[in-house]
């Protein structure tokens, strides 16, 4: 295979300008003729092995992994659904009993998952405040999930939450996600939603799932106009 | 055309392109024929210069024509070919280092016609600098003309070197070791090879042309313990000559500079001193390869008092020649010193120990030459070796190296840097293979550049700042004019922390107000060995590249610490 100088700059992890130092020095193997440079692939791994250099092709521009943004809210939300009614008369119960309605989750997992977000709770609270919850697990569900989940709970009746602000929690969004950065992602554009106090009304009508969603999709469209800016 | 392209570049030989050692030892005989021819022409012109002026030698007018001699050399090389006084051999050393042993091609003939007509009309000077600088110029050019690189272009550099001084010495071994030891500094098969090649090929040209000869003949010592202790003893006279001639020559250097007159009459002004002293003393003048053969052969037959004389009188005119600006080198005095050192320490011997029956002072003259050499050079195998060839002295060996190494570890307690490297130590051009310099000098300010640092203007409020922060990858933000994009200053990432959090100054501050304005810059051509200098000196971790006003990107520890290593890596490989 024939490389370009730019590539064995690239593969070298080093600037052009450098490759073409090096080439005049005459410390690496290629040869300037007078219409470019000859480049022997073999020769010049072989050669960065000997003087113990970092030596990796560039990925193609087609099979390079592509940097997925992360995942959005109204996908997340889409796929944990909306749960109403949950009954529970205190913390635990309430998260039990949303976790044991979570459909997509098997029954074995269903414990864990309590568990791991029973345990966060007890660090600190995830009630943010205006009746809202953020429930989460403390580390990502790397090889649990493959997608970020928010599954939104209506509880039956408010219940104390110990949240920041002391008010009885309503509505939970537990938020599983893969990675933590997917995980900072939402809940950082969560916590924008929650910030809006015309947000956490329209939360308090119990809304059904279409107009919720659409909801959401106006925050979305907001987020990526701020985004292009 | 195409014939002559393909010609020119026989790196692309499909032979050559296996493996480039071939190439190299192809071009290395090739250069080590054409210094050895270089340095047989010099040698005859001074036989021809010196036998014909040989007939004026009982004038009372003599002393002048070594005046006349060095001042035509020195108008030679001022008017005509326009090149610095000197040796000329720290220039060699400091393009290889530099430029990749880039060297002009008139070097090749100048030097030749310069020292020619100083040691010829009776200068105190050797002719090996000026074959050194012709055949290393030539092994410059023969790589140019080739398209070879860098590294090749240094080996031929050395070739050049090796050969001429094998050729002229017809000593093959000592071409060889005074070209790594001295002009390449690298001790690595890819420079040995081709050099021990052109050597040879020097050494044989010269015996083609010249004869087989051993320049001063082939003596046999009976050599005792005794006489191996007491070669210590010559080994600190000639340390002390030694530094007495390095002394000499730098303080004429600064006397003849105080002289306010043209180059050419200061240099007639130190031939016409030389040509005084020759009156009285013949020994000193020329390049006085003849003396000594005499002295090696103890036919010298001067009293303690006369001998002695003479080296100082030798030492100053070789002071005299070359710190007033006469052409050549040092090699040939040093060996006249060293053999009159020797015979003196003889003659010294015999009179405080009569009842011993020391070796004659042929032996002595020889440890002289080698010590002399290795102090004025600091290079004591090229001292061993070359005294070992020239005069075929196996046997001497022992006391060879000892007087070598010992002169050379006493003579760098006093003067640590060499002759040679004197100057290019002075001005921090002494760049060998390596080193810390040389991996800096090497390297160049846009190799190092960053160029993702985000700009900001001066007129920005904080709250846009804040959404930038949120996007850029690093610490330090350039402030630019909005309208001329001058760069004004930086902006560091410290310096707006404690307010970063505080959202009552968002809209109240503005960037113009916290900007850092005496900010230290580089320039793109910097040497990057200053700008770390800068960096260590101000306790700076980055600094920004600015040119014309404009910034241009930015030079951090980080990256330098990540190139240097790529860089020595690639430069410092043990094979």
């Amino acid at each position: 295979m024939k490389l370009t100088i730019n590539e064995v700059a690239q593969s070298l992890r080093v600037p052009v300008s450098t490759v073409d130092r090096w080439i005049r020095q005459g410390r690496i193997p290629i040869q300037r003729t007078d219409n470019g440079y000859l480049v022997d692939e073999s020769t010049l791994e072989k050669w960065a092995k000997m003087y113990k250099l970092p030596f990796s092709l560039p990925k193609k521009a087609s099979d390079a992994k592509r940097q997925t943004p992360p995942d959005n809210l109204l996908p997340a939300m889409k796929r944990g659904g909306l749960l109403y009614n949950i009954k529970g008369d205190d913390r635990e119960t309430a998260l039990k009993n949303a976790v044991d309605n979570i459909h997509f989750l098997s029954d074995n997992i269903k414990d864990a998952m309590y568990q791991g977000l029973l345990e966060r709770e007890h660090l600190t609270s995830t009630g943010v405040g205006k009746g809202v919850a953020i429930p989460h697990p403390r580390t990502p569900l790397k090889d649990l999930i493959s997608n970020a989940i928010i599954a939104t709970c209506f509880l039956a009746v408010p219940v104390d939450f110990h949240a920041i602000d002391g008010r009885p929690v309503f509505v939970m969004f537990i938020l599983l996600s893969p990675s933590t950065k997917s995980h900072l992602h939402l809940l950082s554009r969560l916590s924008f939603c929650i910030r809006e106090n015309a947000f956490v009304d329209f939360l308090k009508t119990t809304p059904d799932s279409t107009t919720f969603f659409s909801k959401i999709a106006d925050f979305e469209n907001r987020f990526a106009i701020g985004d292009r800016n | 055309m195409r014939i002559l392209r393909w010609w020119r570049y026989p790196g692309n030989w499909p032979i050559f392109r296996f493996d480039d050692r071939l190439l190299l030892i192809l071009m290395a005989v090739i250069v080590g024929i054409f210094s050895g021819l270089s340095s047989v022409v010099l040698n005859r012109s001074l036989l021809i210069m010196s036998e014909w002026l040989h007939r004026y030698q009982h004038f009372w007018w003599f002393f002048a024509l070594p005046a006349a001699g060095a001042a035509l050399s020195s108008l030679f090389l001022e008017k005509v070919v326009r090149e610095g006084a000197g040796h000329g051999v720290p220039e060699v050393i400091y393009s290889v280092s530099r430029y990749g042993g880039l060297l002009r091609l008139r070097s090749s003939v100048t030097r030749l016609v310069s020292s020619c007509l100083t040691i010829g009309s009776g200068g105190s000077a050797g002719p090996e600098a000026p074959v050194v600088i012709s055949g290393a110029a030539i092994g410059s050019n023969i790589a140019k003309y080739f398209s070879l690189n860098d590294r090749q272009r240094v080996a031929l550099v050395g070739c050049g070197a090796g050969g001429a001084i094998a050729s002229i010495f017809n000593a093959p071994i000592a071409g060889m070791v005074f070209a790594v030891e001295v002009i390449v500094g690298e001790w690595k098969s890819v420079n040995i090879v081709p050099i021990a090649i052109a050597s040879v090929a020097g050494a044989e040209i010269c015996r083609l042309l010249q004869g087989n000869q051993i320049p001063f003949g082939h003596h046999v010592f009976k050599i005792d313990f005794l006489n191996i202790v007491a070669s210590l003893g010559l080994a600190v006279l000639s340390a002390a000559a030694t530094i007495l001639q390095t002394r000499m020559l730098r303080s004429m250097h600064t006397i003849s500079h105080k002289v306010p007159a043209p180059m050419w009459v200061r240099a007639a002004i130190g031939g016409c001193m030389v040509g005084i002293i020759g009156l009285y003393l013949p020994v000193v003048l020329g390049e006085g390869y003849h003396w000594t053969e005499i002295l090696i052969e103890g036919r010298y037959g001067q009293i303690l008092t006369i001998v002695a004389l003479a080296s100082f009188a030798k030492i100053a005119a070789t002071a005299l020649t070359l710190g007033w600006g006469g052409s050549g080198g040092i090699f040939a005095p040093c060996l006249v010193i060293g053999s009159l050192v020797g015979v003196t320490y003889h003659h010294l011997l015999v009179l405080f120990w009569p009842s011993i029956s020391w070796v004659n002072e042929g032996y002595y003259a020889l440890l002289g030459m080698a010590g002399l050499i290795s102090g004025m050079l600091q290079a004591p195998l090229t001292g061993i070796f070359l005294i070992v060839e020239i005069t075929g002295g196996w046997q001497v060996i022992v006391p060879l190296i000892i007087v070598s190494v010992v002169t050379t570890t006493i003579c760098h307690y006093f003067e640590p840097a060499s002759y040679y490297l004197k100057d290019l130590v002075d001005h921090g051009h002494l760049l060998r293979p390596g080193t810390d310099e040389r991996i800096l000098s090497d390297l160049n300010v846009t190799e190092l550049l960053e160029q993702d640092c985000v700009t900001v203007h001066p007129s920005m409020l904080l709250r846009d700042f804040v959404d930038i922060i949120k996007h850029s990858h690093r610490n330090y933000f350039p402030v630019e004019d909005e309208k001329t994009g001058d760069f004004l200053g930086i902006v560091h990432l410290d310096d707006i922390r404690p307010y970063l959090f505080d959202p009552v100054m968002y809209d109240t501050v503005f960037l113009g107000q916290i900007m850092r304005t005496q900010v230290e810059v580089v320039h793109p051509d910097d040497d990057v060995l200053d700008v770390v200098r800068k960096m260590d000196v101000k306790g700076l971790y980055s600094i920004p590249v600015v040119v014309n006003h404009k910034y241009l990107g930015l030079i951090s520890k980080a990256t330098i610490l990540d190139q240097y290593r790529k860089e020595l890596m690639v430069q410092c490989h043990l094979l």
